[in-house]
């Protein structure tokens, strides 16, 4: 069985899903190449993990007739291998009756992790003297040890794909493969790949496989088949003795830190009984927060390094402090919170937003501070309830909603 | 019944009862006379008013603007509400300031007025930004910060604006107040009622109304009970059974009530600091314990308003305290 992943990788860039704005400067980058004269001769297409960067350079060359030579870079071991194989098909496109190509590199960050750097200049060089277009891919660009090639390459940022989008996408696998699937069902594994379309399309074949596509099959089925991987971080992370086991502990897994961070912080309670140990844990994991959230508030990327080390060997510290009992990781508790009480809070949020437009204040102060009110009047006086509604503009779901008082209807 | 209700249906009391004018205003004596001075001489400053929820802010700027600018001042856009907790941003903030203060409007005055409502939301960064954004349309625009408090608003923000304290509303005027609500609705509301939604709001006129127009919805007949069913509805003693659950050790427990407040409750994170700091006082540790647990929720404190996640800092808080607690037995 091909994966549908490969099934219904996009043929042309028209059906690339999202990242519009890459795809735009991908292209006008590509078109300078065409035309002979590119500002940058490489481009260097970054971000999170499934979410098209290689489906773009793969349907581009597609739809243009080019021939794509892949390579992956963590292959290379030294510089002669990068200028065997790369180096070799940058020149070689301009022989006379071969079709033209475009090269991939793949997982370029892959190169600052290895004790050779040597990789990284031959690849500079190589890039200095292409004469096809190269295309650079990784995950985080940030590392010092890139440096050289970000000042090289034309930089194309491809963000996490939207929400509705990825539901959008897998609606239509559903309909190829003639399956059934509530939107509920593909709102929740949208909400778990967390942008990433690549695993939200992955969960939906291994869910389709079990032959009943509902919410149950996706709780007991749809997390062990994707978080197997997780799972063995997680216990090196909790067990992690050194500061280079907390980060071998995260090596390989395909997951951002934001996510990591809530496997572990959701965890810890579980995982430490002991409450002179959990507080120390809990207040590591606290400081985490502060690097992480500054991180991306600041975009300081250099501050990120300082997360891994308190979420890991900082959090098994503490738990071994004390005496441990056996405890199972579980999928994240507040994720499944959030799903769970999905409906509820947009529910309130809705009719927060229509008392605030008629109560001079905000959705957040008409949610905490009218709102328990105005429902404590919907379900004790039918014909207050009744006024009110007319005066707010309440339809009739958020009126049984208010009368039931906040119990939404599904739970 | 009034007209206006018969058409749009039942009213919020607390709309319905919105001070029309600034002698509608309840207390706030000083406050009502600087903005009556400025409406003589029409003379309007940069405005901060700042004070605790429920003492008038917003409605004395409504009653200031439509003394200054006459009944029509909402639908001719000479008054513009913006609530910095709705807006995503500084940068949306901008985009709106920018749409309303880029012309002069029609008539005798020639500025607008925007009210930024809940200002003290703003990062230090965005209040930054907002000062610009104060200067650059401070000709055809005056601007009413409200906020709870007004240190958290950044220096040269205050020093660009009148500042006007509200005071918590005493219990003799709030009483009273709510005693006229009553009558107009023609409740029978007993003084121990009065009393009770009293110490509950504590001064905040809002809840105050919004708690008697709830009990008004069982029954025309008020006394201290149905007043106590209200409260009991809206406040489930939930920081308090927080706090239970965390300094018992029950972390995981305390976690998922937090999620509970936070998320779906929508509680702010500092009102649930503030409920946690009153609790503290009462807690059966030793001096010295609770002088490092106040020092540990001023470091929560400070964490959140530096954009760390409340619910992380919030349950590290508590195992802090639990801590302290199993020391102490």
């Amino acid at each position: 069985m091909i994966p549908w992943t490969e099934k219904y990788r996009p043929k042309r860039v028209s059906e690339v899903v999202g990242n519009k704005e890459a795809v735009e400067s991908f292209l006008s980058w590509a078109k300078q190449w065409s035309a002979g004269k590119p500002s940058k001769k490489a481009a260097l297409l970054y971000g999170p993990a499934g979410v098209g960067k290689t489906s773009l350079v793969l349907a581009y060359a597609n739809e243009n007739g080019l021939d794509v030579v892949e390579v992956n870079a963590s292959d290379f071991r030294t510089a002669e291998k990068v200028e065997q194989i790369v180096g070799l098909a940058s020149q070689q496109a301009t022989i006379t009756g071969l079709r033209k190509r475009i090269i991939l590199v793949d997982e370029v960050d892959g190169l600052a992790g290895k004790e050779d750097v040597g990789g990284v200049s031959a690849l500079l060089k190589v890039i200095t003297n292409t004469r096809v277009p190269i295309v650079l891919v990784a995950n985080n660009p940030w590392d010092q040890r890139l440096a050289g090639l970000r000042e090289k390459a034309q930089l194309i940022e491809f963000k996490r794909i939207h929400k509705a989008t990825v539901v959008s996408h897998l609606k239509k696998i559903c309909a190829a493969e003639g399956l059934k699937c509530s939107d509920e069902v593909l709102k929740e594994i949208a909400d778990r790949s967390n942008g990433d379309l690549r695993s939200a399309i992955n969960d939906l074949q291994a869910i389709a496989a079990t032959g009943t596509i509902s919410r149950e099959t996706l709780n007991v089925l749809g997390y062990r088949l994707r978080d197997r991987e997780i799972f063995s971080a997680l216990a090196a992370a909790f067990n992690a003795k050194s500061v280079r086991d907390g980060r071998l502990a995260l090596e390989g897994l395909d997951m951002d830190l934001q996510s990591f961070y809530q496997w572990v912080f959701d965890n810890t309670p579980e995982q430490i009984s002991d409450i002179d140990a959990l507080a120390e844990a809990l207040e590591r994991l606290a400081r985490a927060d502060m690097h992480l959230q500054r991180t991306t508030r600041l975009q300081r990327w250099g501050l990120m390094k300082y997360v891994t080390p308190l979420i890991t060997t900082g959090v098994a510290a503490a738990k071994h402090k004390a005496p441990t009992k056996f405890a199972k990781f579980s999928f994240p508790s507040k994720i499944r919170f959030m799903s769970n009480t999905r409906n509820d809070r947009e529910m309130r949020e809705r009719i927060a937003t229509k008392i605030a437009a008629k109560c001079h204040l905000s959705t957040s102060k008409a949610w905490r501070e009218i709102l328990p009110f105005i429902a404590f009047i919907f379900s004790h006086n039918g014909a207050k309830a009744r006024g009110m509604a007319k005066f707010f503009d309440f339809d009739k779901s958020e009126v049984s909603y208010l009368s039931s008082g906040l119990k939404s209807s599904k739970k | 019944m009034a007209v206006e209700e018969r058409l749009v249906g039942e009213l919020p009391w607390i709309e319905k009862y919105r001070p029309k004018t600034l002698d509608e205003m309840v207390d706030q004596e000083e406050v009502v006379r600087t903005l009556k001075n400025i409406l003589q001489t029409k003379q309007v400053p940069h405005m901060l008013f700042a004070g605790p929820p429920g003492t008038g802010k917003t409605a004395s700027a409504h009653a200031f603007a439509r003394e200054l600018y006459g009944p029509n001042y909402l639908t001719e856009g000479l008054f513009v509400e913006i609530n910095a907790s709705d807006e995503r941003g500084i940068q949306t903030i901008r985009e709106k300031v920018k749409m309303y203060a880029r012309s002069v409007p029609f008539g005798p005055i020639g500025f607008r007025i925007l009210l930024l409502d809940e200002s003290d939301q703003l990062t230090d960064d965005a209040q930054h930004a907002f000062r610009r954004t104060m200067e650059q349309f401070s000709a055809t625009c005056r601007f009413i910060l409200v906020a709870n408090y007004s240190n958290r608003i950044i220096e040269p923000i205050q020093s660009r604006c009148a500042v006007l304290r509200f005071r918590p509303l005493p219990r003799d005027k709030v009483i009273e107040h709510l005693g006229k609500i009553a009558k107009n609705e023609g409740l029978n509301i007993s003084s121990a009622a009065l009393e009770a939604i009293y110490d509950f709001s504590e001064g905040d006129m809002r809840k105050s109304i919004n708690i008697l127009q709830a009990a008004a919805s069982i029954s025309r007949d008020v006394d201290e009970k149905t007043i106590y069913q209200v409260i009991g509805y809206v406040s489930r003693g939930e920081v308090r059974r927080l706090l239970e659950l965390g300094l018992s050790g029950k972390i995981s427990e305390a976690r998922d009530l937090l999620r509970e407040l936070l998320y779906l409750q929508g509680v702010a994170p500092s009102d649930l600091l503030t409920a946690i700091y009153r609790e503290v006082g009462q807690l059966d540790i030793s001096e010295e314990d609770k002088v490092e647990i106040l020092d540990a929720l001023g470091e929560a404190d400070f964490r959140i308003a530096e954009g760390g996640t409340p619910e992380i800092q919030i349950l590290a808080l508590v195992s802090k305290l639990a801590r302290k607690m199993r020391k102490t037995r």
